[in-house]
């Protein structure tokens, strides 16, 4: 799920920067810094979308470096347990397949895929029903629903489940 | 019991014409007898009933010992009295259960005794009899289809099956009370006898008993579990001591009371904790089936027998032998695989097994010789003593093969439920998910709220039900749901963690974290958690993801650590090979891991990112995690086989951006042996030279950098001027200086707590591995800031030995050098920006030389750790010192030293020896030509470089470099042979007239400096110093403390602690 929040995070500028285009400087940093990461509570930092304040520097003895609170508003995106995603398979095994919804990787294992599925070894490894109308494989889209996630420092990943009503593949790649 | 007299009415009948009559007769002699005094009434009793009471009738006599004067009587009457009931059943009851009604009976008995119940009796039975004899005709005539054997063997059966548990079900705490024996009774005595020969005492009295029945003890019992005593019942002491007069195991001289309150324990079975119960897991302790899993399908408390079901173990064609009468080969090491008998296949060997319907279950068996089978089962009696029952924890697999196809659900269920017994105390904690298994509220979940002993309370998940139950803990079983972030706590598996995918009954498959495989568990090992391992990740030495060296010399990557073995994942290119191995095939872990050339002759070292561009793995990308025999270990995190590892070629790769080996990891033994490598890839080719380019255009990059920054906080020594050998920490770069903060001195020095340092060379140490050198002088800023940058370093080795004005440089340095610059060279040809990093790189090449600097002390400078003399190659270092000491002799010959050939050759061999994987380089020749076996392009040394460096010893002067001396033996690899030999001259050009033979006996020949090594010497050896003030010297090694050893010198006898590089053995003249 995506929420646009307020985030707070303290800036450590050199003083090289300083000068005229400090704040740019401040928020290229930040944008090079906090975008993309991941953290437990709030999920991935997809994107920056404004800087609600910038907070008096403060120098930190013996570096030379300034220290700035700031605050900023980002969209992030969080997975929970029960939702429902839209994601990509981008690999297939034996096991089950993986996909991803943007930054979150999703593993769907054999266990939660419908039992009519089987897996097809082969050049492109898929699952496909036993009449061969439906098959999941490399790029397919996939809607899933994430059954549990687990959240590291830096990763959360998920394990999901097209074995519900209205899941499953909603797009293949090869009748596109 | 009640089924035995039932029995033995049944079999009795025609005693029973004339037993009524004769059982008052009998009864009244018994009161007449009782009137005597009870003395041999019972003998007589027991004779007259020997005949048709069996030996539990008799136990169950025992027990009741102290209602005996009226039991005789509950005999008669009772049986009266239950027959009257009898009459009343329905003929099929004779097989039920009648034994509480007995034992009201008893009771009911023991007042009517007192009545006169024979009066009451006696009319009664000749009715009683009809009944019966109506009830029983069909029966026996049933048996009679049967033979007669047939008869006993199922009286046997139905005897054999144990009244006694259900003896022990049935009685109540009250019936129990009445039985302890009190004042009146029998006392019990302890007897000392021989031990061992309990049992045979035991015997010998009840022969004695029967030829005189005038003893007056009541019983014997020896006790399995007692050794050397018996006890024995009886009245008083005296007749206990009658008892055993004469008889030569018992010692008679001292008999103890047993006090009453202890005379239940006597006969009390210590209940062991094995409860054994049908489905229970058991293994086999001994035989054929040893150590086989096997489920209890019946137990048999009363002759201590089970009968579990086992997978048979049988050879058909041996039994098919067997049964036709052929000779019966026995291979005794022969064990059949376990394998679940097909009768199919049984018929085809002409096995022909008989269906028999088990009277009790009326289950059908199929008997083949003697061994019954059910479902390709083996149904198999054995001994409780035979089978274990405690931590029996069966695999996955043994369970599968146990479950029937047909049997699914339930049977499962219950099977599992049985292992339950097996787990730990404080399986449960407060909060655990429970769902209860078995009973009326199967089914129910529930949340732990409190644990006592065997109970649990649990919260359950209904809101109609109490706030919280009372179950016991057998019935609950953990649960789980989908989704749930779990820790595997025991079991094969324990420690990994995954998350629960899929709930089949109680097994959990969990997707492993770590290795993204999925993995059965019971439910009952595993507890919730948020953690994040892989379950073991070392056994002994080795880690998960070390590269070890097996015992075939293949090699590879841990990749899974299982309880006793490792799975190794071989350094196989191109082609998985995972290998299962044990703790004791792995020969040693492989730590050092040298940087090897990729695709476009990049190098790559640990933790550089590489692409794999050939072969199956193409695509595949990820950092290199161990280097091998040309072989890369990749760790792809998308890669979910082999835990991510992937085996590859090295020259199937391509390094994916810049070598960015971090330098938090502490890599001295990688630095160490990447120096030795290095120097292949020193020589820069004079075209490379003028390709560099002017240094400056590297310096703005090194500059502006994190190279500064990371510079910063780094602990520095500094190399030359006069701070030269203080170690500080760099707290400002600026431009082409720094600024150190000396760590110790600094008041000795200025009294300013900062020096700039613009006073020679710095020689930076990153972490505890790299050095750097830095000139923080105005004219070699930046050339030296970049130190890293090759073409720098060339440059600066012009400036060092253009400006004479250094006038500390030592000798040492040059040599180090290049060495430096030769690892770092490479890579930063390759690939421009890594080279900063290469700096930082713990494991970059360049290390050695800091290790060097670190001595701060040039004259040991051979004795940094590498040189270690401890390691051969260590040693084989020592080649180049020659060169360079020699180089120093007065007498000019550093002119000689000064042309870039030797200089070359004296530097550039030395680290041959210790590649390994550079055979060729082993003979060296002066001219070092062959010292690049493996980096052709490499080989063309800098002229103008090495001649400059060679000089610079000179012009320091105040160096000597460890060195051959007369006398000293030494090891001199010629042709690829080494053998030892004794230096007798050192020749002006640095070689050596060695005599062969470690008294040098043997012919003399000359070797060369770089052919030998000098003999390291252990403790107490005789040494000759080869370096430093007391070069020449002779003296005593008695001690080594790491890499110096402890000389007392011969001529002062000062004990000196000095460099083992330095030292040399004394050959023994």
């Amino acid at each position: 799920m995506f929420f646009h929040i307020v985030l707070e995070r303290n800036m450590q500028l050199h003083p090289r920067h300083f000068g005229r285009n400090l704040r740019e400087n401040l928020v290229s940093k930040l944008m090079k810094d906090v975008e993309g990461t991941c953290s437990g509570q709030h999920g991935f930092v997809v994107a920056i979308t404004g800087i609600e304040n910038i907070g008096k520097g403060m120098i930190r003895d013996g570096t030379g470096f300034v220290s700035f609170p700031i605050k900023y508003q980002c969209v992030v995106f969080r997975p929970f347990k029960g939702e429902i995603l839209e994601a990509v398979v981008t690999m297939v095994n034996k096991m089950g397949f993986f996909a991803e919804a943007g930054p979150v990787q999703i593993f769907v294992s054999n266990h939660l895929i419908p039992d009519d599925m089987e897996f097809q070894i082969g050049d492109m490894p898929n699952y496909t029903t036993s009449d061969g109308s439906v098959k999941i494989q490399k790029d397919s889209e996939v809607r899933l629903k994430i059954i549990g996630t687990r959240v590291d420092a830096t990763e959360i990943f998920c394990i999901g489940t097209i074995k519900d009503d209205f899941l499953g593949v909603i797009n293949d790649p090869t009748t596109a | 019991m009640a089924r035995h007299r039932d029995e033995y009415d049944d079999e009795m009948e025609e005693e029973e014409e004339y037993d009524p009559d004769q059982a008052i007769d009998e009864d009244d002699e018994e009161e007449e007898e009782e009137e005597r005094g009870g003395g041999s009434r019972r003998p007589s009793q027991k004779r007259r009933r020997s005949d048709f009471i069996d030996d539990v009738a008799e136990e169950d006599d025992d027990e009741e010992e102290e209602e005996y004067g009226e039991d005789d009587e509950a005999y008669g009457g009772g049986g009266g009295a239950s027959r009257k009931r009898k009459n009343k059943r329905p003929s099929g009851s004779q097989f039920l259960d009648i034994e509480a009604e007995v034992d009201t009976d008893e009771e009911e008995e023991d007042e009517e005794g007192d009545d006169d119940f024979i009066a009451d009796n006696a009319p009664d039975l000749p009715e009683e009899e009809d009944g019966r004899r109506m009830r029983h005709r069909p029966l026996m005539q049933e048996d009679e289809q049967e033979d007669l054997e047939e008869i006993e063997r199922n009286l046997q059966e139905r005897y054999g099956k144990s009244s006694h548990r259900e003896y022990d079900e049935d009685t109540t705490d009250v019936d129990q009370q009445a039985l302890l024996p009190s004042v009146r009774d029998p006392k019990l005595w302890m007897v000392k006898c021989a031990i061992g020969r309990e049992r045979e005492v035991a015997v010998c009295l009840m022969q004695k008993y029967i030829d005189k029945p005038e003893l007056q003890i009541r019983s014997v019992i020896a006790l399995d579990h007692l050794k050397n005593y018996v006890y024995v019942e009886a009245d008083k002491e005296a007749h206990v001591r009658e008892a055993c007069k004469g008889l030569r195991n018992i010692f008679g001289q001292k008999i103890m009371l047993v006090p009453i309150r202890e005379m239940t324990d006597v006969l009390s079975v210590e209940s062991k904790a094995i409860d054994l119960s049908r489905d229970t897991w058991v293994r086999m302790k001994s035989g054929t089936y040893k150590g086989d899993l096997a489920q209890v399908a019946d137990v048999d408390n009363v002759r201590q027998r089970v009968t579990v079901k086992l997978i048979p173990r049988i050879d058909l064609q041996a039994l098919a032998n067997k049964m036709d009468g052929r000779e019966v080969v026995r291979t005794k090491a022969f064990v059949p695989p376990p394998r679940l008998l097909n009768i199919e296949e049984a018929r085809e060997l002409h096995i022909l097994g008989d269906r028999k319907q088990d009277r009790m279950t009326g289950d059908y068996y199929q008997t083949i010789n003697g061994m019954m089978f059910k479902d390709g089962f083996l149904y198999k009696a054995v001994s409780i003593k035979s089978i274990s029952t405690q931590n029996i924890h069966p695999t996955f697999d043994e369970l599968e093969k146990f479950r029937k196809p047909s049997e699914n659900g339930d049977g499962d269920i219950a099977s599992l439920s049985t292992l339950f017994s097996n787990r730990k105390k404080g399986h449960f904690l407060k909060g655990d998910a429970v769902i209860v298994v078995k009973g009326d509220l199967k089914n129910l979940k529930g949340w732990v709220e409190k644990v006592e002993e065997d109970t649990v309370h649990i919260r359950p998940e209904m809101k109609e039900l109490p706030k919280t139950l009372a179950i016991n803990e057998k019935e609950l079983c953990k649960y789980f749901e989908p989704g749930n972030h779990v820790k595997v706590v025991s079991g094969t598996q324990e420690g990994a963690t995954g998350m629960v995918v899929k709930v089949e009954q109680h097994v959990l498959i969990i997707l492993s974290d770590v290795t993204k495989e999925h993995i059965r568990v019971f439910a009952d090992d595993v507890v919730e958690s948020s953690e994040v391992t892989s379950g073991i990740t070392r056994i002994g030495a080795y880690e998960l993801h070390d590269l070890v060296l097996l015992d075939n010399n293949s090699f590879g990557v841990i990749i899974r650590v299982e309880s006793e073995a490792f799975q190794v994942l071989k350094g196989v290119p191109d082609r998985p090979e995972v290998a299962l191995v044990k703790l004791r095939e792995i020969k040693c872990k492989i730590e050092k891991s040298f940087p090897v050339e990729v695709k476009y002759k990049h190098k790559v070292s640990v933790k550089d990112v590489v692409r794999v561009i050939d072969g199956p793995c193409e695509g595949k990308q990820g950092p290199v995690q161990h280097i091998y025999r040309g072989v890369l270990f990749i760790f792809d995190r998308h890669h979910l086989e082999h835990a991510g590892f992937i085996c590859v070629k090295s020259h199937n790769c391509a390094l994916v951006g810049g070598s960015r080996a971090n330098g938090d990891r502490n890599g001295n033994s990688n630095s160490r042996y990447d120096h030795l490598r290095t120097p292949p890839r020193v020589p820069q080719s004079p075209n490379r030279f003028s390709r560099g380019g002017p240094p400056s255009n590297y310096g703005g990059r090194n500059r502006g950098g994190r190279g500064h920054d990371g510079l910063v906080g780094t602990t520095v020594k500094i190399r030359q001027g006069a701070y030269k050998g203080y170690r500080g920490r760099v707290v400002e770069v600026k431009g082409p200086n720094v600024r150190v903060e000396l760590e110790s001195q600094m008041k000795v020095v200025t009294g300013k707590s900062r020096i700039s340092c613009l006073l020679g060379y710095l020689c930076i140490f990153m972490g505890h591995n790299i050095s750097v050198m830095l000139a923080v002088d105005r004219n070699c800023i930046s050339d030296n800031v970049t130190v890293t940058t090759p073409y720098r370093d060339t440059s600066r080795y012009g400036m060092g030995s253009e400006t004479p004005m250094h006038p500390s440089r030592t000798p040492l340095h040059p040599y180090m050098t290049p060495m430096r610059d030769a690892a770092a060279t490479p890579i930063h040809d390759g690939m421009r920006t890594p080279m900063r990093d290469r700096a930082w790189n713990p494991y970059a090449p360049m290390s050695p030389a800091r290790d060097n600097w670190e001595e701060g002390n040039p004259a040991s400078w051979g004795a940094s750790p590498q040189y270690q003399p401890g390691s051969p190659p260590s040693r084989a270092y020592e080649a180049p010192t020659p060169g360079s000491g020699w180089a120093n002799t007065p007498g000019g010959n550093y002119s000689e030293a000064g042309t870039p050939r030797d200089s070359s050759s004296a530097y550039a061999n030395a680290p041959s020896p210790y590649l390994p994987s550079t055979p060729g380089g082993q003979p060296m020749t002066p001219n070092s030509a062959s010292y690049l076996p493996g980096t052709p392009g490499g080989q063309p040394m800098t002229p103008g470089t090495g001649g400059l460096d060679m000089l610079s010893p000179v012009i320091g002067g105040d160096s000597e470099g460890p060195w051959f001396l007369p006398d000293i033996l030494v090891n001199v690899h010629n042709s690829g042979e080494e053998t030892t030999g004794v230096v007798r001259e050192v020749l002006p050009d640095g070689s050596c007239r060695v005599a062969i033979g470690s008294g040098g006996n043997g012919e003399t020949i000359i070797a060369l400096p770089n052919e030998m090594e000098a003999v390291v010497p252990k403790k107490s050896d005789k040494i000759k110093i080869m370096g430093g003030s007391l070069r020449g010297a002779t003296g005593k090694l008695i001690g080594v403390d790491g890499t110096d050893g402890i000389v007392k010198v011969d001529d002062t006898l000062d004990v000196k602690i000095l460099d083992l590089a330095i030292l040399s053995k004394l050959a023994q003249s």
